[in-house]
């Protein structure tokens, strides 16, 4: 309680200029807690993001181009894409909206949204909202031992197809 | 000898009680005004309270009703984790053993998930009744943007908890919330893969969900409840000033008062003049307050359970990525966000909640005249409370829209046909 009392005699003093020396530490101190501190948060937002991921791969084989009839289209349900054989060769458009990414279902010419009403044409482009990007089409090559492979981190254009 | 042997016995217990609790139960107003002070966990409330803030037509009690929502579901979420399994498939088995195999699972079950939808319909009702009172006025401003954090919190528990029965109610509804989180600019797929710790909702997305909902978000809550509560207890009920007579109306009966308190020197919070309160005006917290909080609390309780015994939280079949219900829905209360976002996912996903919310957070500093605070409906902010009126109905609109009359492919159905 008496530490805030002026002793008697030292109110006539003049304060001192601060410690040039002193305060340059000081500033440097508090330069290097805040890198630190900064340092602390980047080291935890990196912690957050996974180094590996326990997901099915991005790239897969599909089978043989000979299961998928000629004209037809199939759909993969768990890979969530739907595979065409089209008179000029394959392709292959994602079944995952790209409004919020519910599954797209085969309805009309193209393929209709259930979760918010957005319809696709056969190609994959918007014929009605609220999406306002195309479906996905991803890269279909042949594995030398002749199975078809989708690879999910190689989209291509709508004119890509992949002659078997 | 063995008078003497009772009497050692009755002093040892009475030694004993008084290391518990220092007073006894208390008798008199005075022990009562001291036990509310000097015990933990009473002190949250003042020794007085002003009667005209205890009618229930003036908070309707909605506060304190969010706090008894909060203690339920921290008890009954504590009891369900013990059955729990953050994994899939087991999460969801361990649903299906919570409802069939494990004794009064399922009516932990129910209260959890019905209280839960109980806070955020509670929680948005207290946000309006402070709004339509200008309770947010100074010295309340900040009190107010807690409570919007806490509103914010209450969001993030109820949708982090949906995700955890991993059904398909569960599964699809987490898909359209993470998407709509993908639409935020610049930083939104980083925000989306951080959240699910993948790029398909799996194992690393129940995870995290869980920590957030069990964990995280509920230590959050617990500390901005702590503050919420603290300050309302430093700065007083609103309404309080409004009904505190003048100081000449009083003073005819009571002599003028030379009283101050020691720390008021300290104390920096704006506040009534200790001669300018009248004495009649103010009511002993115990029983006046503490009385009512219990029977509320009370009536809480008994609701929650009636409501648990009756109807039974969904449980859909096991969730399937391969396949999306029709119509996928989200949780009832982002309803009227989805019907929104089934406009357009920007703006109704991302522009309109971010700028609703940032109002709402700055509101208290633009609006900060004093009159018609700490009452209903004052005609000194009509147009205040019109502003915030329409906007809450359309919000409200939407969300029964986007509940009830919506079918497959989200087009408009009559929910009596």
């Amino acid at each position: 309680m008496t530490n805030d009392r002026v002793p008697p005699g030292s109110v006539a003093e003049k304060p001192e200029r601060p410690d040039r020396v002193r305060r340059s530490m000081f500033v440097i101190g508090c330069i290097g807690i805040g890198a630190a501190t900064a340092g602390f948060l980047a080291a935890t937002v990196r912690f957050l993001v996974p180094n590996v991921l326990y997901e099915p791969s991005r790239r897969f084989g599909i089978g043989p181009p000979t299961v998928f009839p000629p004209g037809a289209v199939t759909f993969l349900p768990d890979r969530r894409l739907y595979v065409f054989n089209g008179a000029d060769g394959f392709y292959s458009i994602s079944s995952v909206c790209t409004h919020l990414g519910c599954n797209v279902k085969r309805g009309g010419p193209g393929f209709e949204c259930p979760c918010h009403g957005s319809q696709f044409d056969e190609n994959g482009q918007v014929v009605q909202g609220p999406a306002t990007k195309a479906l996905a089409w991803y890269a279909l090559s042949l594995s030398p031992h002749a199975q078809l492979v989708v690879d999910l981190d190689q989209p291509v254009n709508p004119e890509f197809r992949l002659r078997a | 000898m063995s008078q003497t042997l009772w009497n050692r016995t009755l002093t040892w217990s009475g030694a004993v009680r008084r290391s518990v609790s220092r007073v006894g139960w208390p008798a008199t107003d005075k022990d009562r005004a001291a036990a509310m002070i000097s015990s933990l966990f009473l002190h949250i409330h003042p020794a007085r309270v002003s009667r005209h803030v205890l009618k229930p037509a003036y908070t309707c009690a909605l506060g304190l009703i969010a706090g008894v929502l909060f203690v339920v579901l921290s008890v009954t979420g504590l009891a369900l984790m013990l059955y729990y399994v953050p994994y899939p498939p087991e999460a969801y088995r361990s649903m299906k053993d919570l409802q069939f195999v494990v004794t009064f699972g399922i009516v932990l079950r129910n209260m959890h998930r019905w209280s839960a939808h109980a806070m955020v319909m509670v929680v948005f009702l207290h946000m309006c009744r402070v709004f339509w009172t200008g309770s947010y006025k100074p010295p309340r401003e900040f009190n107010w943007v807690v409570g919007v954090l806490l509103l914010l919190l209450t969001l993030g528990l109820s949708f982090t908890g949906y995700l955890l029965p991993w059904d398909q109610l569960a599964f699809w509804a987490i898909t359209v919330g993470t998407n709509i989180a993908a639409y935020a600019p610049v930083v939104g797929d980083q925000v989306k893969f951080l959240l699910l710790g993948g790029h398909v909702i799996g194992p690393m997305t129940l995870l995290r969900f869980y920590v957030l909902h069990c964990v995280m978000l509920p230590l959050a809550m617990l500390l901005l409840i702590s503050l919420h509560v603290w300050r309302v207890r430093k700065d007083g009920l609103s309404g309080a000033e409004v009904h505190a007579p003048a100081a000449e109306e009083v003073a005819g009966v009571f002599p003028p008062s030379t009283k101050t308190y020691g720390l008021m020197a300290l104390s920096k919070r704006p506040r009534t003049s200790v001669e300018a309160r009248d004495p009649n005006d103010d009511v002993f917290a115990w029983p006046q307050l503490l009385y009512r909080e219990l029977l509320v609390a009370l009536a809480v309780s008994v609701a929650l359970h009636v409501v648990s015994l009756v109807f039974m939280a969904p449980l859909e079949e096991m969730a399937d990525p391969t396949r999306t219900p029709n119509p996928a829905k989200a949780p009832w209360y982002f309803l009227g966000l989805q019907e929104l976002v089934h406009y357009s996912a920007l703006v109704g996903g991302v522009i309109v909640p971010t700028l609703l919310v940032l109002a709402l957070l700055v509101v208290p500093y633009f609006d900060r005249g004093k009159a018609g605070a700490g009452q209903w409906f004052a005609p000194e902010r009509r147009v205040a409370n019109a502003v915030f009126t329409t906007l809450a109905v359309i919000f409200a609109g939407l969300t029964i829209i986007g509940t009830l009359f919506r079918g497959p492919n989200w087009a408009w159905v009559w929910p009596w046909k």
